[in-house]
């Protein structure tokens, strides 16, 4: 494409003799990593025709810090508050992908109590993280308002958090062999009362945004991801999803209490940023179903911990895997029996999605890659780790 | 007052044209406290509408619920270092922000407020403000170009597509309500709606509609705030502007969301007409009424893609505001 | 020319809603708590600045076994001791870089004594750095003001809350 325009280009340059020479350029454009809608640090460089982007490739490592180097460095109990730091916005999920993983290797059986506990404060992470996410995606699409009532439902969840741990982001709640300590009074009336507050919310965000015709239009048929594209670059979560593959990892290789519960897992047909959108709103409302079940189910009493040795020096690898609000999020753990891993790899969901950026927003407009960069809910901690 | 000064220039001896100037010059500076003091309140507004629509409060700090927060955000801005980008073209990036502000200045000229309250009573008022109106996408145009961004460049020529395609339907609507009333001075309209003591509203209920969405989307405000688009632009062509220059086109846009209430009160409202109060406090209760409106508007929805904008403006705005002209030119030949 | 209009009247009417939902939120109360005029209550265990602790007799709990600052994942405490009088070991330096800290809480819980805490302290912030690095006597201050301390945020105590 770019070819044939400079072609056009000399041609009207060299017949144009005596008058004046018209000459069209691609504009190449930096986007961020100071930019309102790049979630982060995200550098975006485009190569526009006007207002098309011919094409687009991200540019990361603003936030890189060394997460598996420092996780090779530190004694395995140590690195919990470190996996907190890669998804900031899901931190639990990164927790137990990290603690699943030791606790494999160690063999170590966590007491009913603390899986249910896990359980239900990893589904609370998702609404949380997925209520953080439509507020962002409003946001990018100029509906300011929408990203304030999100924050707003979002809150209360993470006050939720800070009477139970302490911390309203950066939890360092998940200890290998169990949790670090019990439920506080009231948990139960407290997130029953939330979840009952977060549906009436739904159909409120849903009167406010999805039903509204200009966001309709904004998204629909926008960054269209076929379910082969999908497979081939290797996505997961609500972006492959919305392709229409019903996978999912809670369904797939069931791990915490997930072969236990029956849920819906939502799944789009185009693939579009409306599917996309409607996958995680849909996922909301079943997390608030698992939340439900679990705090029924929840065993009264018992053990938190199991009995884990107070020096830890597993030897063998491994390999744990979770659904993340963002997708699939795996942790490859070597330990040579040291205390100290010898290797850790970690599997980021948003690092494969960015790739997809280009395919997704070639010959669309600049608002359009707003739009796409917005819907597959990138955060760039866990990108760059 | 006229006939006050126009004395004392007699007893001086001076000639007739200084009585004019010096006239004009008291208009101009009436007009422009006018203006400062009412960007200074819709700012406000502004931040305690949308405020309280996303549950907060606003500002609360400065002044009785931070009514004087503006005025402190006016002089910080004053304070600021005047920073001009290296490679900007500096003549047009110095003059963009006077132009902006002057255009938005100048409609005020023929805005009835009461039966006397005008500035001049031009009998080509509705031809005026939309000459007038339109040397803001000019000003934006410039700053966009002479800014040298490329951000700023592409929120400039949104600003000038976006006029193009809804200069005609405004205009559209707008000859309408001149069929309606048989004149193109503003006062007239008015008059006219007080003598058939009906406002245009009820006639023309396309016009209307076509007329706000129109305004909104000249005036660059929120769901149609393309050149600005903050999300997708950064600020569109005010990226590289700082300080002053920048609070310039920030009271060009507040005067000109004003200048447009005024305007939609006049065409389809009625205008200054009303029962017990005075005609000026109607003009201003109507004209408040809009500026809410677009706040809660801009405050609720999505901002439109540009080429959805492109298909509302050509493709529904504008055959609805030749359905709105047809009918009316039938009323007024059938009745009139 | 039918499907035309009711599109158009279909759209007024979803932004009519979307209205509508902003409306009935401007007239709701806000939910803004005006911070520094009035703060919400932090919750019991909220992991502020680790502090130290004393005893009835305002002494010191810390007994110099620097198992904190080996929990600790970024090295931020540094600490100081010497041998005294009857082989005991006195604290000489105990400082918190909070620079550094990132709150997670992991040496308290490696403090066999109970001698270290997270505090309800959250407003850090200070125009010196010199000031972000809290040594012996801030911290034990700041643990005498903690009222009967949010001590491990009831690990040790068995999952009662001890405040």
């Amino acid at each position: 494409m770019a070819d044939s325009e400079m072609n056009i280009s000399t041609q009207l340059e060299e017949t144009g003799s005596g008058e004046p020479r018209i000459r069209t350029e691609e504009l190449l454009i930096n986007m961020g990593p100071q930019h309102p809608s790049t979630h982060g640090v995200l550098r975006v460089m485009a190569r526009l025709d006007g207002e098309k982007v011919v094409d687009a490739w991200g540019d990361i490592g603003y936030l890189h810090r060394c997460f598996e180097k420092i996780a090779e460095k530190r004694p395995l109990p140590a690195v919990i508050p470190y996996t907190d730091r890669t998804d900031y916005l899901a931190a639990l999920s990164m927790e137990l992908t990290y603690v699943l993983a030791v606790e494999k290797l160690l063999n170590i059986e966590v007491p009913e109590r603390a899986v249910y506990i896990r359980f239900i404060t990893n589904e609370l992470q998702r609404i949380a993280s997925h209520l953080l996410w439509f507020g962002a995606f409003c946001l990018d699409l100029g509906a300011v308002t929408g990203f304030l009532y999100a924050f707003r439902d979002r809150e209360k969840i993470l006050d939720v958090y800070e009477s139970l741990c302490g911390a309203r982001m950066l939890y360092n709640y998940f200890r290998i062999g169990g949790v670090r300590n019990d439920l506080y009074q009231g948990f139960r009336d407290t997130v029953l009362r939330l979840m009952d507050d977060l549906e009436k919310r739904l159909v409120e965000f849903d009167n406010l945004i999805t039903s509204n015709k200009i966001f309709e239009t904004r998204t629909v048929g926008v960054g269209v991801l076929t379910a082969e594209e999908a497979i081939a670059w290797g996505a997961s979560g609500p972006v492959l999803r919305a392709s229409g593959i019903p996978y999912d990892i809670r369904k797939a290789d069931p791990y915490l209490l997930y072969d236990r519960y029956d849920f819906n897992v939502p799944v789009g047909t185009n693939g579009d940023v409306y599917d996309r959108y409607r996958v995680r709103m849909a996922e909301i409302a079943e997390s608030i179903k698992l939340v439900r079940h679990g705090l029924e189910d929840l065993p009264r009493g018992g053990d938190i911990m199991a009995d884990v040795p107070r020096r830890l020096s597993p030897s063998g690898d491994t390999y744990s895997r979770i659904e993340s609000p963002r997708g699939e999020v795996g942790c490859y753990l070597v330990c040579d029996g040291t205390d100290v891993a010898y290797r850790v790899k970690w599997r980021s969901p948003c690092f494969v999605h960015l790739q997809l950026l280009g395919t997704l927003s070639r010959g669309s407009l600049i608002a359009d890659m707003v739009a796409n960069i917005g819907s597959l809910d990138i955060v760039m901690g866990e990108v760059d780790r | 007052m006229q006939q006050f000064i126009s004395d004392q220039i007699m007893a001086l001896g001076l000639p007739q044209w200084t009585f004019n100037v010096v006239w004009a010059l008291i208009q101009g500076l009436l007009v422009l406290v006018f203006i400062l003091f009412n960007a200074l309140f819709l700012i406000w507004l502004e931040r305690k509408v949308s405020g309280h629509i996303q549950l907060r409060v606003g500002p609360m700090r400065t002044g009785f619920h931070g009514a004087l927060q503006t005025l402190a955000d006016a002089l910080k801005l004053l304070g600021k270092e005047d920073i001009i980008p290296s490679s900007a073209d500096r003549a047009v990036f110095v003059i963009a922000p006077i132009i902006a502000f002057a255009s938005a200045m100048l409609v005020y000229v023929v805005i009835p407020w009461s039966p006397n309250l005008i500035v001049q009573d031009l009998n080509i008022g509705l031809i005026y403000i939309a000459a007038v109106s339109s040397l803001l996408t000019l000003a934006l145009l410039s700053a966009g170009w002479s800014s040298n961004n490329k951000w700023s460049l592409l929120g400039a020529m949104r600003s000038a597509s976006q006029l193009i395609s809804y200069e005609v339907s405004l205009v559209l609507s707008i000859v309408s309500v001149a069929l309606l009333a048989g004149t193109l001075s503003l006062n007239g309209i008015v008059q006219a709606q007080q003598e058939w003591g009906l406002w245009f509203v009820v006639l023309q209920p396309i016009g209307v509609f076509v007329f706000l969405t129109a305004t909104l989307a000249e005036l660059n405000r929120a769901p149609f705030d393309m050149p600005e688009a903050e999300s997708e632009l950064v600020a569109g062509y005010s990226t590289e502007y700082s300080g002053m220059r920048w609070a310039y086109f920030m009271l060009a846009e507040y005067s000109a969301l004003l200048a447009a209430g005024a305007l939609n009160a006049v065409l389809f409202w009625g205008g200054w007409s009303g029962p017990f109060l005075p005609p000026a406090v109607w003009m201003l209760i109507k004209v408040y009424g809009f500026v809410f409106l677009a706040m809660w508007i801009r405050w609720s929805f999505p901002r439109i893609r540009v080429d959805h904008l492109m298909n509302l403006g050509w493709k529904v705005l504008l055959p609805l505001a030749v359905v709105q002209l047809l009918i009316t030119a039938i009323i007024v030949v059938v009745w009139g | 020319m039918v499907r035309y209009i009711r599109e158009i009247l279909k759209t007024l009417k979803t932004l009519a809603i979307g209205m509508g939902v902003t409306f009935r939120n401007m007239i709701s109360p806000s939910i803004t708590i005006h911070y520094p005029d009035e703060k919400l209550d932090v919750p019991v265990g909220t992991r502020g600045l680790p502090v130290l602790l004393s005893d009835a007799d305002g002494n010191l709990k810390c007994v110099s076994c620097e198992l904190c600052a080996k929990a600790c994942p970024v090295n931020c405490i540094e600490i100081k001791s010497y041998r005294g009088p009857n082989r005991k070991k006195i604290l000489e330096v105990y400082n918190l870089d909070s620079t550094w800290c990132m709150y997670c809480g992991l040496c308290v819980e490696a403090c066999p004594f109970d001698a270290l805490a997270m505090s309800d302290q959250y407003e850090l912030a200070d125009y010196d750095l010199r000031n972000l690095v809290y040594d012996k006597e801030r911290l034990a201050e700041i643990g005498r003001r903690q009222t009967t301390a949010t001590i491990n945020f009831g690990i040790k105590t068995g999952g009662e809350w001890t405040r």
